[in-house]
């Protein structure tokens, strides 16, 4: 009971600091819209997996609109011949992050460089970034549309451009919570305005999911169970262990979980910590947290209940809550307020290979 | 034992020698290394043979996981039943690309000093980590490819048996294919010209007799197909005509592109790219291009197509090109001239040729590859 006030008392604390910051609950600012003619391109370039190593996967192949551009797995693929440790993020907003990645590893203003990260890697695409802008060289409809997106031909930096581009369009508009915040009281049904009371009072989400985004964009470690399969699969482990192994990050061979942000910074207090995700579009992206161990929400509402998880350097934000399965189920209302029009993409037709003439490159 | 091996390759040597001589119609009062038996394969001091790293390399050899997708293993384009090559004129190459040479066979490789037509490298262990890493042969990650190694408890024990080490590393890895590689040799015994050499003279018929007097003779062969291994080790621009699949394939003409992107050569080169430079794209000297590492002729018979393009589909054809002085090539060398030689002058040519391979085809069948199982690191709950 004791721990009850304390908790109220902070959240007190919490909500009025994130006022003072300005970290209120709003709309998303809209992003300097980029070129149309690199959009169409990096919408083509998304989809095509001559973006790969072997030509097997695109973008696409683990962040498919389908399932919310994520791949709706717990852990997902990776290249082929491996197995990733991490769960695919949705890229509903992913223009708005200022570090990129679950563990931050990239910086988010500087997308193309994400894109580059996800091409090149050995556990992504793997590929060799000088194959494939020979390979766009042989379709002469890219040759084309980089010619009208850059007035000029492929090259590596362009191809990472217009991705980022097209990733600057897939944002979220229109959900009811941002009908509800211009004004629009009837855009929330009473269980999701409860919803809205809690996340912002004795559930204390806002605590880290806040502002526009409903993301902190900070790091924290919420005790999240592991995923046994990251080391009862020998395809994952072997990707996980060379990851950190290639993070420079130290002892990898001992790890027993997920380190999370300490691969990045190498610092002890940042073990197991991972960015506060958006919450915009989370009715579409199960399975939830960064090892896809929360099925749905009520999942995830039930383990912020008890106070998050059991391990260890949990953050102090963390206790049970005491919510009512009414409570929960008002929480998991609100929560499916956030998503708002579908972003729907028409898959391109990809253009082929064609012939060139030889000698004329 | 040894002083017995050494007087049958001096003696074969002298015999040899003898013949080189009689061979006058060459012109030039040049001496070749002689032709001869291969003597005892040669090992690296730092990669010593033994039995145990020989087992492990042809594992190693046949395993798909020592590639980026784990769809391509050493043995994909280096099929013992294709003589140890891939059968194609252009090597098949990474999924999602096709190669730009042929695949060249391993056998024998073990003798030579530059492997890859270009001579690109100088060791079989280098080889065998350029190919599995190279972005259109294996395209691994040496890193991913070592995890993936660990994973494996038979090679963590094996790797510990021949290496001493807890856990294995992608060097070794390389160090053991080798090792397997310097067993892929030809056995004298099994050689026809090998027996001849050893003075057999019912090893050869007289056709390859006389093909071999127009080998070292007549046809000037020897000039650049000497020695034990039938090789000068030296680079030479045939005039190989060009292999039409870089007109009318566009994974091929990809890759040519590519390859001159990643070998560093000029713009303006880059933008005129039509054909293989060889040699050029390590030395950037106007006169290496469209130079190549000059191929040893034994397990002929099982190592078609030829040219480090494949534009040959038999030796009869390889053959008639020499014959006619090669085709046209900017920088081709004076020592391709028309040779003028009469059909059954080609006819003996080809059957000492013949008498270069084996009787039986060397074949390793595929080994059952060791499984992926779990590390004991228990996740905590």
């Amino acid at each position: 009971m004791k721990g009850f006030a304390a908790f109220v008392g902070l959240i007190g604390i919490v909500l009025s600091a994130g006022a003072a910051a300005g970290q209120a609950l709003a709309p998303l600012p809209p992003l300097e819209p980029p070129k149309k003619e690199q959009v169409e391109l990096g919408k083509s370039l998304f989809f095509d997996p001559r973006l790969s190593g072997d030509g097997g996967v695109s973008c696409d192949s683990c962040h498919d609109p389908a399932t919310g551009w994520g791949d709706g797995k717990a852990l997902s693929t990776g290249y082929p011949g491996s197995e990733y440790f991490r769960n695919a993020q949705t890229l509903l907003n992913a223009a708005y992050y200022k570090r990129n990645y679950w563990d931050g590893r990239m910086a988010g203003p500087d997308l193309p460089t994400t894109v580059r990260d996800h091409l090149t890697e050995a556990h992504f695409m793997q590929v060799d970034g000088r194959l494939f802008v020979e390979r766009l060289r042989q379709v002469p409809e890219y040759e084309e549309m980089f010619q009208k997106a850059f007035n000029g031909e492929p090259t590596f930096g362009r191809t990472l451009n217009a991705v980022a581009a097209f990733l600057k369009t897939i944002v979220s508009r229109n959900a009811p919570i941002d009908r509800y915040l211009k004004g629009d009281s009837a855009a929330l049904a009473a269980a999701a305005r409860e919803g809205l009371t809690l996340f912002q009072g004795k559930a204390g989400c806002i605590q880290c999911h806040n502002g526009a985004l409903l993301s902190d964009q900070k790091f924290h470690a919420l005790g999240v169970p592991g995923n046994a399969d990251v080391f009862a699969n020998p395809l994952r482990h072997i990707t996980f262990r060379r990851f950190f192994r290639t993070l420079g990050a130290p002892n990898t061979e001992n790890y027993r979980g997920d380190p999370g942000l300490y691969g990045v910074t190498k610092d002890r207090a940042d073990w197991g910590k991972f960015r506060t995700p958006g919450l915009r579009e989370v009715s579409r992206t199960a399975p939830y947290m960064h090892n896809g161990s929360l099925a749905t929400l009520e999942d995830v509402a039930a383990f912020y209940d008890r106070g998050g998880g059991q391990r260890g350097n949990k953050s102090a934000l963390l206790r049970p809550l005491g919510l009512t399965d009414a409570e929960k189920r008002a929480l998991v209302e609100f929560m499916k307020s956030l998503s708002g029009d579908p972003v729907v993409i028409e898959r391109p037709d990809l253009p082929d290979y064609k012939l060139r003439k030889l000698g004329q490159n | 034992m040894r002083t017995t091996r050494f007087a049958v390759l001096a003696l074969a040597a002298l015999l040899l020698g003898g013949a080189l001589w009689a061979g006058g119609a060459l012109g030039q009062a040049q001496r070749f290394p002689a032709l001869g038996p291969l003597p005892a394969v040669p090992s690296p001091p730092d990669n010593p043979m033994s039995e145990a790293k020989v087992e492990l390399g042809k594992l190693l050899f046949w395993d798909t996981r020592l590639s980026g997708d784990v769809s391509t293993s050493c043995a994909t384009c280096h099929d013992p039943k294709l003589g140890w090559g891939d059968g194609g004129a252009l090597s098949r190459g990474y999924p999602g690309t096709e190669h730009w040479r042929n695949s060249q066979t391993v056998l024998n490789a073990a003798y030579f000093s530059k492997l890859f037509w270009g001579g690109e490298v100088t060791s079989l262990e280098s080889q065998a980590s350029a190919a599995a890493t190279g972005n259109v042969a294996g395209n691994g990650d040496p890193i991913m490819m070592e995890e993936r190694l660990r994973q494996v408890p038979e090679y963590v024990r094996r790797f510990k048996e021949v290496f001493g080490v807890e856990r294995p590393t992608i060097g070794m890895a390389w160090m053991a294919i080798a090792a397997f590689e310097r067993t892929l040799v030809s056995k004298a015994g099994q050689v026809p010209f090998d027996r001849y050499a050893r003075g057999d003279q019912s090893a050869l018929g007289p056709e390859a007799r006389r093909g071999l007097a127009l080998f070292q003779g007549k046809a000037g062969c020897i000039q650049c197909h000497n020695g034990p291994l039938l090789s000068d080790e030296s680079y030479h621009n045939l005039g190989v005509q060009r292999n039409p699949a870089f007109e009318n394939t566009p994974l091929r003409q990809i890759t040519l592109r590519y390859q001159h992107v990643i070998r560093g050569v000029s713009e303006t080169l880059y933008r005129s790219a039509d054909r293989d430079l060889g040699l050029y794209y390590t030395t950037k000297q106007e006169a290496d291009k469209g130079k190549f590492r000059t191929p040893s002729l034994r397990e002929l018979r099982y190592t078609a197509p030829y040219m480090h393009n494949g534009v040959f589909g038999t030796l009869e054809e390889v053959i008639e090109f020499y014959n006619r002085g090669g085709d046209d090539n900017l920088n081709k060398s004076p020592l391709m001239r028309p040779l003028g030689l009469s059909e059954q002058e080609k006819k003996d040519l080809l059957a000492f040729l013949l008498s270069l391979s084996s009787d039986q085809p060397l074949i390793v069948e595929p080994p059952d590859l060791p499984a992926y199982a779990p590390m004991k690191v228990e996740a905590r709950p």
